[in-house]
């Protein structure tokens, strides 16, 4: 990863925030020199690709598209991949949140508060399917 | 990666699949926070394997299912 393909993430990231939806290629510099840096990044797991049309699917920790993981930090709401990632976007942002989920066997809401780095329901747990060494085999499942 | 009411939730979610690794809500909370915390910094540079390691181990998520490709 060189410096430029390091300022173009900065750069889809900055995008990303400020407007909270992500870049078409145009948006963030000449297009076929984008989408070349985001293939890159996306080899050095800096980004998510959906492989099939070079849309950015994630920023980790935040999620281009909407998932279960509703996120509410900084005044604005946002979508995280997975649970360690919705709580991620309050680190990232370096914020208070809430998180709105639901539990994937009884479809009950889950919701609960990150204050200063600490959840407000203690009760919860959470559950990795995947071992770590197979995370980035498919990243989207995990 | 999901977040369950109990043991008994996940057991039931899982069925026949083999269990993975479950953790509380604080400790994912402080894994989530080593984990992103410099994630939109503007001198952002990708963590090395070592570093993301060490995180880990910080918060004892160690052992074989923990091992980072």
């Amino acid at each position: 990863m060189d410096d430029a393909d390091l300022d173009l993430r900065r750069r889809t990231y900055a995008f990303f925030v400020e407007h909270r939806r992500a870049p078409a290629p145009a948006e963030v510099g000449e297009p076929d020199d984008v989408v070349a840096g985001w293939r890159r990044l996306h080899d050095a797991h800096a980004l998510v690709l959906n492989p099939a049309t070079d849309e950015l699917r994630m920023l980790n920790p935040f999620s281009c598209v909407p998932t279960a993981y509703r996120v509410e930090a900084n005044v604005r709401w946002w979508y995280g991949n997975c649970a360690w990632d919705a709580i991620g976007i309050c680190a990232a942002l370096h914020s208070d949140g809430r998180i709105e989920a639901s539990c994937p066997d009884c479809g009950e809401p889950l919701a609960f508060d990150v204050r200063d780095g600490r959840p407000s329901d203690e009760s919860l747990l959470f559950h990795v399917l995947v071992p770590a060494r197979h995370w980035w085999d498919d990243i989207v499942f995990t | 990666m999901n977040l369950f009411r109990s043991e008994e939730h996940i057991a039931r979610w899982l069925g026949t699949r083999e269990p993975g690794a479950t953790i509380p809500l604080t400790k994912l909370t402080e894994l989530a926070f080593a984990w992103w915390d410099d994630r939109i910094a503007p001198d952002w540079a990708p963590h090395t394997r070592e570093q993301n390691v060490a995180i880990l181990e910080r918060l004892g998520l160690v052992g074989d299912f923990w091992e980072l490709a």
